[in-house]
């Protein structure tokens, strides 16, 4: 009823949104810093990556340097971590729900300026045909294949930087904050700090994914980074598990497939409005299954880290221990 | 060196829960802080942590003004404090929250994540074995590897304070470090502190209502009544101030500690 290539282009989309649901959980899992600026800083790497490149001055724009894609990359990366900083140094100071607000705001701002800036982004417009690496080796149907390589390899990159991170003493010290303000700052924990160069690592690793996610959509206009991406990564992140190392993985797969897969199911023409407006439906139901049956998400944190399973408040072990003390 | 606090005052709106207290607490010595509830003892250790900046008077550690550092500083100049309520790093195991008190700074920044620096994993060694040795000391080794909200209230307050000697103290605050500890806790607790004093010249300033574990471990003790310094003076001294013993005890019988 398929072919394979339009499966190889939802596991290339499920790769990236795997990417963004692996970054988004250092800082939000790890973190704590509940982040709701995912598309704002993926549209911050994607227009900086984006102009970098841009050389065609059939296209107006004003600042076109025509940057190598090898160059414009790490370029956009770092660009993106700036951007988070700039974010994150006033957003930090909230809490909660009020930094959880003032990221979605600061997102939407982003993309109101990238329709304001028009001579520079081309606003609305948009630009089309972004140019892609390899393509001038493998062309036509069989470059999905070369895409889906590199979305996996991004995956991959992110999946081993994020891991180590999550491994490591410093994501140890993340978790302990996110535990206990209080605690980790009576400990000497630099708190705010650390959590601002969790946020721009944050930004840098979203800033990196954010070029495959151009070769992948190939024209780029500010309607693409509407809030609903975020929403898209963060339902992969819990599906998957929040605070776990391959939650974003597993999650964006599960998520991603069963999405298209739902795009799939044959009805009549005369009810194809109705399966599209169920879809969203069918996502939460599948949301809430997850949740219902595995409430810490495929993936738990528990299971990262390597916790001894004990039932609360076991009173056989702190009666042997005072029995042998 | 000492910690010493000159005529500190905290008010809350028209409550005065701090009221002009000065007194020299030695850095190598344990000084007990005792009074009833409400007498401002906890307030006092928020003042002197920065988690709650007195209002007048200054307080100073050794040759610093500590007096509206943030709480991070002061913890990094050696004044480690634990909390009343022991809530912890609750997701962490007990191993993972004695080592993420003794991280360094070199090692909680992004990059040191990559875990490249020889120096980050020579230290992470370290603190690992001196993790292992602490916890058997109170008797915890067979916690190590559960996590923080299983462990029974005894339990997280010893690792309240087990966690503050792996951040390189020089004067330990303990908020009621006994409450709720098993008996036979509480023995290898003062057995502790008071080996911590002698062996490595490590004091501690505790406040706790159980008179019986103060009195025994205690080098000085400060009463602190209503916000204000009632006495001062050595455990038998204090014991025996009939004014003191009025004070706290007539209080006492009806508070839960």
């Amino acid at each position: 009823m398929t072919n394979p290539i339009f499966w190889v282009g939802v596991l290339t989309l499920a790769m990236i949104y795997a990417s963004l649901a692996m970054s988004l959980n250092v800082e939000s899992g790890w973190g704590g810093m509940w982040d709701l600026g995912i598309a704002g800083l993926l549209a911050a790497g994607s227009y900086c990556y984006v102009i970098l490149t841009a050389s065609d001055p059939d296209l107006g724009m004003r600042f076109a340097p025509g940057l190598s894609m090898w160059v414009a990359w790490p370029l956009s990366a770092l660009f993106t971590g700036l951007v988070a900083f700039a974010i994150g140094a006033p957003a930090l100071r909230l809490r909660r729900e009020y930094f959880l607000i003032t990221t979605l705001a600061f997102a939407e701002i982003i993309r109101q300026l990238v329709v304001i800036q028009a001579d520079l982004t081309r606003g609305t417009v948009g630009i089309a045909n972004i140019n892609r690496p390899f393509d001038s080796f493998v062309t036509g149907r069989d470059y999905n294949y070369v895409l889906l390589g590199i979305a996996v390899v991004t995956a991959a990159v992110m999946y081993v930087v994020t891991r180590q991170v999550g491994i490591s003493p410093f994501g140890r010290t993340l978790r302990a904050a996110r535990d206990n303000e209080a605690v980790a700052l009576a400990l000497g924990k630099r708190v705010n700090r650390m959590r601002i160069k969790t946020f721009v690592l944050t930004g840098v690793l979203i800033g990196a994914t954010a070029p495959v996610y151009l070769f992948y959509i190939r024209a780029i206009s500010p309607q693409l980074f509407a809030p609903g991406i975020t929403f898209t990564v963060w339902t992969a992140l819990v599906i998957g598990g929040l605070g776990s190392i391959r939650g974003g993985l597993a999650g964006a797969l599960v998520l991603i497939v069963f999405t298209e897969a739902v795009g799939l199911i044959e009805v009549d023409p005369a009810h194809i409005n109705i399966l599209v407006a169920i879809e969203p439906f069918l996502v939460g139901l599948l949301l809430v299954l997850v949740l219902r049956f595995r409430p810490d998400g495929l993936f738990s944190e528990r299971s990262s880290f390597g916790a001894a399973r004990r039932s609360a408040g076991d009173p056989a072990g702190d009666a042997a221990r005072v029995a042998g003390g | 060196m000492e910690l010493v606090l000159d005529t500190v005052r905290k008010t809350f709106g028209g409550v005065v829960a701090v009221d002009d207290v000065s007194a020299v607490m030695p850095q190598d010595k344990i000084t007990a802080l005792i009074g009833p509830n409400g007498a401002g003892k906890t307030t006092l250790f928020n003042a002197i942590t920065g988690f709650d900046p007195p209002d007048r008077g200054s307080i100073s550690f050794g040759d610093r003004r500590i007096d509206g550092l943030p709480p991070w500083r002061v913890a990094e100049l050696g004044l480690i404090r634990t909390f009343q309520t022991p809530v912890g790093f609750t997701t962490l195991t007990v191993r993972e929250s004695m080592l993420a008190a003794a991280t360094p700074h070199f090692a909680e920044t992004p990059v040191g994540a990559l875990g490249l620096s020889r120096r980050a994993r020579d230290h992470e060694r370290a603190s690992a074995a001196r993790a292992e040795e602490i916890t058997a000391e109170l008797g915890m080794s067979d916690l190590l590897d559960v996590r923080t909200d299983e462990l029974s209230a005894g339990d997280r307050k010893l690792l309240e304070f087990a966690r503050s000697l792996m951040a390189e103290p020089k004067l330990l605050l303990l908020d009621e470090p006994a409450a709720a500890v098993a008996p036979a806790n509480i023995g290898r607790l003062s057995q502790l502190v008071r080996r911590l004093r002698d062996e490595r010249g490590l004091g501690s300033l505790i406040i706790d209502h159980n008179l019986s574990f103060l009195m025994q471990i205690a080098d000085e003790v400060h009463v602190l009544d209503r916000g204000a310094l009632l006495a001062s003076g050595p455990p038998a001294e204090i014991a025996a101030d009939p004014e003191v013993m009025r004070v706290y005890l007539g209080e006492e019988t009806d508070g839960d500690g």
